[in-house]
């Protein structure tokens, strides 16, 4: 393995030579990068969110000392969203299109559950099954909104209750959830109770006066459970809930597909031609009928090729995806996962070029013919479609594009085994088969 | 000639598919010999060579070195067989490392004095003269501290005073360390110069080894001339069946 390294070594230090193939391996994927991150920059920075409502426009409800209505409840929300108001049907269409990230319906009869103080209005949010990642950051955005909502609808419920049980205690006049009422109050009432008791004794009804006493028992009773409700009123912090469901399959939106793009475009081209160009020098320079003399032997000049693509995917690919998530708000997520995918990746891609490299027999051959083959399979692999798809699967960019796509657009991470075995046998496979031919075409 | 030889080749075959490149040839090498391969284009020296060197397997046939014993062989192939944007000390650190020199630095400081590449040790192998840069590529071959070298037409690109300093140098290489030489050449005279035994190889096959007095003795004639060696040669190719 030292003779790897070694060989491993010279040909870092030779790339770090060639100014011109360094700057076009990093600077091109930067450039994808940017161009992702432009495209990212407008409109579809906020994402937008139709809102269906369904309750009686118009309705107010009383909290504390504000009267609320849906727009302000619509308001709060286009602080974290783009709102599109549209009618139900309008927005299902939108969303199956991929116009819209996701949907929030606001169901008929919130604002009266929400007056109600009984019943927990519950607001519903659909979002796309194809675009998870951006739906789960609409999720938490919308979980927040609903979250400052409901501390500001708390407080107000909170002053109510307790005002409420200042006047059951103390009595007054009182306007609760818009009802107006007189209350004589707890402590008022004991004492009316403990008056008529000493006016019945005086008149001789004793035991009349006898039977009013559970009524100032009940009264004192209950203030002592009303001194405890206090407390427990304050902690009442959530009047509204949010459900969330996945809605049907629908357009995936350009951003996650866009971005597994620019990453399969930028690391295939940079793997393939970096290890299809190391094997065909190592022959136009003829210095492979040293290194077979047992220095280093032809498997193992194959798989040092490899391994050095599979090392500058990783690179690129670490400083495409740290350009987007520092200049983008899409989220690359999974940033563990990532080193090992992308040297997988890396390693099928630089085996799929040593592949060509060990069957040309000049530098300039091999880079032609590896961007003339690479070229249109990688744009192959972007296509959906079963048919396409088995030519794209027996080559390593099919699957690496289905890798990326499903860590960028999957949170499960489902469907990812399937794509990384395929990757990883391709990636044996295209080794073991670039060894013999170069052993063929060495001893030719 | 040396009880137990260096290098013993037998009953060597190389088959590409259908063509035979070399059939049924047998040598040997002792420690500190000189042996030139001599043939026309095409003969098969090459692929001898690279036979002895290891480069390739025989179809048939067995080559032993020192009795299958430890034995360090250098091989120096006709195109320079180097990396034309290292530099002349990096490619040298880099085979000596390769050759599993125990410090590689030390070694090509050693080779760049002894192949006199020490003002040209900075400059990138694909800028060195054409001489300069054969010094390089057999100075590349004794990065292992070879027993023997193998050297495939070295002199082929050079000019005549490069020639001339390449013996020497060989000379002083063969002298200093006994190291023994397999050179493949298309002229009789640099064979019989340079060699103390030559091995003519037509259409594949061994077609003479010996001395230039032998050759001369079976092939040559009194009305040659001027250029008897050469002439006799020809006779000793045309001659050999195919």
């Amino acid at each position: 393995m030292s003779g790897v390294l070694a060989l491993f070594a010279k040909d870092l230090r030779l790339l770090v030579r060639a100014p011109l193939m360094l700057a076009v391996l990093v600077g091109y994927p930067l450039l994808v990068a940017l161009l992702v991150a432009a495209a990212l920059q407008g409109e579809d920075r906020r994402p937008v969110v139709a809102l269906v409502s369904l309750d009686t426009p118009g309705r107010t409800v009383q909290v504390g000392d504000r009267r609320l209505s849906v727009d302000d409840y619509v308001d709060r929300l286009r602080e974290e969203v783009d709102v599109e108001r549209l009618p139900a049907g309008r927005a299902r269409q939108e969303l199956d299109a991929g116009r819209v990230a996701a949907v929030l319906t606001i169901p008929e009869g919130f604002i009266a559950d929400l007056q109600s103080g009984v019943r927990q209005p519950t607001l519903e949010l659909v979002t796309s099954r194809r675009s998870p990642i951006e739906g789960e950051a609409i999720q938490r955005r919308l979980e927040s909104a609903v979250y400052r909502f409901n501390q500001g609808l708390a407080q107000g419920y909170v002053k109510q209750v307790l005002q409420l049980v200042d006047f059951i205690v103390n009595g007054g006049s009182i306007a609760v959830l818009g009802r107006q009422g007189d209350v004589v109050g707890l402590v008022r009432g004991r004492q009316l109770i403990l008056d008529a008791q000493a006016q019945l004794r005086r008149q001789g009804d004793a035991r009349l006066a006898l039977r009013l006493e559970p009524l100032v028992t009940f009264i004192d009773e209950t203030q002592n459970n009303l001194d405890l409700a206090r407390p427990a009123a304050t902690a009442i912090s959530s009047p509204i809930r949010l459900t969330t469901r996945e809605g049907a399959r629908g357009r995936e939106p350009l951003s996650a597909f866009g971005m597994a793009g620019a990453l399969l475009v930028s690391l295939a081209l940079a793997g393939v031609l970096l290890a299809a160009a190391g094997i065909a020098s190592e022959r136009e320079e003829n210095t492979l009928v040293r290194l077979r003399r047992g220095l280093v032997p032809l498997p193992l000049v194959v798989l040092e090729k490899v391994l050095f693509s599979a090392l500058a995917c990783l690179v690129v690919g670490m400083v495409l995806l740290g350009a987007v998530a520092g200049l983008t708000d899409l989220a690359v997520g999974r940033w563990a996962a990532w080193p090992g995918v992308l040297l997988l990746a890396g390693a099928a891609f630089g085996a799929f070029g040593a592949l060509v490299g060990s069957a040309a027999r000049e530098t300039r051959t091999a880079l032609l013919a590896a961007l003339m083959l690479s070229l249109p399979l990688v744009f192959v692999g972007l296509i959906p479609g079963d048919r396409i798809g088995v030519v794209a699967d027996v080559v390593p960019f099919g699957p690496a594009f289905d890798v990326f796509r499903a860590l960028l657009a999957d949170p499960t991470l489902g469907s990812v085994r399937g794509p990384l075995v395929l990757l990883g046998v391709l990636a044996a496979a295209l080794t073991a088969l670039a060894a013999v031919v170069l052993r063929r075409r060495a001893t030719a | 000639m040396d009880a137990r030889p260096l290098m013993e080749a037998r009953a060597l075959v190389r088959r590409y598919r259908r063509f035979v490149a070399l059939d049924g040839v047998d040598m040997r090498l002792s420690p500190g010999e000189s042996v030139a391969l001599l043939g026309p284009n095409g003969a098969g020296k090459t692929t001898l060579l690279e036979l002895l060197a290891g480069v390739a397997r025989p179809s048939e046939g067995t080559v032993t070195w020192n009795g299958d014993g430890a034995v360090r062989v250098g091989w120096v192939p006709q195109r320079p067989a180097v990396y034309q944007r290292l530099t002349a000390r990096e490619n040298l650190r880099l085979f000596a490392g390769l050759e599993g020199a125990e410090d590689p630095a030390a070694e090509a400081a050693r080779l760049l004095e002894r192949a006199d590449l020490e003002a040209v040790a900075g400059r990138p192998a694909g800028s060195l003269s054409t001489g300069t840069l054969q010094r390089l590529n057999l100075a590349v071959a004794l990065a292992g501290r070879p027993a023997a070298l193998l050297l495939d037409e070295p002199t082929a690109t050079l000019s005549p005073d490069q020639r001339l300093r390449l013996w020497e140098w060989l000379g002083d290489l063969r002298a200093a360390d006994e190291l023994a030489l397999v050179f493949s050449t298309q002229s009789v005279q640099e064979a019989a110069r340079h060699g103390d035994r030559m091995v003519v190889i037509a259409r594949g096959r061994c077609a003479f080894a010996g001395g230039m007095p032998e050759l001369m003795d079976r092939w040559g004639s009194r009305q040659d001339g001027a250029d008897a060696d050469e002439r006799a040669f020809l006779r000793l190719v045309e001659g050999t069946p195919a």
